[in-house]
This record gives structure tokens, sequence and C-alpha cells, in this order.
């Protein structure tokens, strides 16, 4: 009950969607995910141009594991490098809340504390960001590891739909062995963003985004 | 008469305190982000039309007052939507002049 209620209330505060982690100052930014291994949606509002507080909920499931988590978690800027060409990102998450964790019909609930470390680059024709999740629920690791690189087709006007290749790399210890490839085409004009991939184990992703 | 004459002196005065100022951007490399700038700009009272150049890494900004929007507040809402200011100045072409200068290129 909870879970949808926290779901409904995301929806209902969600009068902007964005790519980045978060946007300008006042401003609330949603971001929804999913794929056959994770599904998040998350919100956050900015209280300054680099500080942010948020609600999320996600989803993990892999190699016998179901994993539901619902936290609150707080966004800092560590460092940006704007030059007149490229802008340069080191982010800070910090996120806890309660992680419900399924395996072999065992059902545990715990409190959990999760730092996540993102540093992105991004010009007007290259992309490439990396990030290193912690989550740890007791002697589970869950940690995820991802990687994303790609470029835009051509260079677009502001109103324009830029469309760019991006590879996706992603890795989530005990939910799979495997390092999870995800060629995508990423759509943005600055009202709707769409992601769509397919992994090489043929499993599809979807990210679709817009801003009202 | 009388009216053209009104007509005219309404159009005169608001071209007199119309003033037209160009921000150079550093650090705007999308729409997306770039939308927080048009936004917050496009919020102030003083504040007619705004135009967003991706290319050309610059912000155009109309204004109906004579001096502008102070360079201490735009330098902030472009500070508060994550990028810096390389410059800013007055230009004498408005926004709509240099929208359609770019976009009919």
């Amino acid at each position: 009950m909870f879970s949808k209620i926290f779901i409904i209330l995301l929806m209902f505060i969600n009068p902007q969607l964005i790519a980045a982690p978060m946007s300008y100052k006042g401003s609330i930014t949603t971001m929804g995910e999913a794929s056959k291994h994770f599904s998040k949606v998350e919100s956050n509002y900015a209280l300054t141009g680099k500080d942010s507080i948020g609600i999320k909920a996600f989803k993990l499931k892999g190699d016998g594991y179901d994993v539901y988590g619902e936290g609150l978690f707080y966004l800092k800027r560590l460092m940006r490098v704007n030059e007149i060409e490229s802008q340069t990102n080191l982010w800070l998450f910090t996120e806890s809340g309660q992680v419900s964790v399924k395996k072999n019909s065992r059902n545990n609930d715990h409190f959990y504390l999760s730092p996540k470390i993102q540093f992105d680059y991004e010009t007007r024709r290259i992309y490439a960001m990396t990030s290193h999740q912690i989550l740890r629920v007791q002697h589970d690791n869950f940690d995820t590891t991802k990687a994303k690189a790609g470029f835009s087709f051509h260079k677009t006007e502001y109103n324009e739909t830029q469309p760019w290749f991006i590879l996706e790399l992603i890795h989530t210890n005990s939910m799979s062995k495997k390092l999870e490839i995800i060629p995508t085409i990423r759509l943005i004009n600055k009202a709707l963003y769409l992601e769509a991939g397919v992994s090489t184990d043929g499993n599809p992703k979807l990210h679709l985004m817009h801003t009202f | 008469m009388k009216k053209i004459l009104l007509i005219l002196l309404f159009t005169l005065h608001s071209v007199a305190m119309a003033q037209t100022q160009k921000i150079e951007v550093m650090g705007m490399v999308c729409a997306f982000c770039a939308q927080g700038i048009e936004k917050s700009l496009k919020s102030l009272d003083q504040v007619n039309d705004v135009y967003v150049n991706l290319d050309n890494y610059f912000v155009i900004v109309d204004s109906n007052s004579n001096n502008g929007v102070q360079d201490e507040i735009l330098t902030k809402i472009i500070v508060d939507a994550g990028y810096d200011v390389k410059s800013i100045q007055v230009i004498n072409d408005s926004v709509a002049l240099i929208r359609a200068k770019y976009e009919n290129k």
C-alpha cells in the first residue's frame, strides 16, 4: 500500500522530467528507468543550483533475488567545470530508506544507506558517464557500476530533436555475473527525452521523459 | 489623425523603453539543461522574450525596461541554473531579429 502511494506521489509532483540528476534552483526533476533487471522512479527538488533532496523507489531483479527499496536521498554537485563547449560534473548521492530482499522464499526488510558517486562529461556531440553505487544489505552486496558513452549524430538547435547513440554497460553484484551491454538510441529535445535500447542478451530497456 | 499620433507615440515609447542583452554562457551544451535558463529568465516581470542559441553559446533577453535586467540578476539566474557567464552586453538587435537570423540560415 505504501509503495503504491509513494509511486502515485512521485507521479503527481512531477512538473518536469529531465535527463540530468538535478536541474536549476527551485525546480523539481523526476526520472524513471525500466529494464529487466533494474527499475526506478525518483523525484528531487533543487534547494540550490548544487543541492537537491528527493524521494526514490527502485527494484532489482536477478539471480533469484527480488530487491525492492524506497527511500530519501540528498544529491550534491561536488564539482562542475563549465567550459565554452563542454561541461564536466562530479555528483554525490546519499540515499537511505527501507529495502526488502527476497530470495529462496526468504523475505527480509532492512534499513539501508547507499552512497553513489557519478562523474560525467558532455559536449554538444560527445557524452560520457561513469558511476558506482554501494548498496549492502546485511551479507548481500548489490553494488552497481555503470558506464555510458556515446555521440550525437549531429548538432541541433535549441528547439530541434537531437539524436544520440549511447552504449551503456551495467554490472550489479549478486544480480548477474555478466556485464550487461545495452546499445541505445537517445532522442532529446527541450520537451521530450526518449531512450530505447536492447541489451546484447535481448532484454529491452526504455526510458521516456517529458517536460511539462 | 489624433489616434495615429497616439499610436505612433506609444510605439516609439515602447521601442525606446526596450533593451536587449546578450549573455555568453559557459557549459550550455544541451537543450534539456538550458531550459532552466529560459524558464527562469521568462519568469522575470521585465523580460519580454528569450532566445537560446546552443551553437553559439549565447542567450538573448528582451526586456521592457530601458535599463535592461541588472547584470547581477542575469548572472545569478545563469549560475543557479548551473552555468557560468562569460560576458553580458547590450546589443541593438531584438530577440525576434536574432531568432530570424539564426533560424533562417
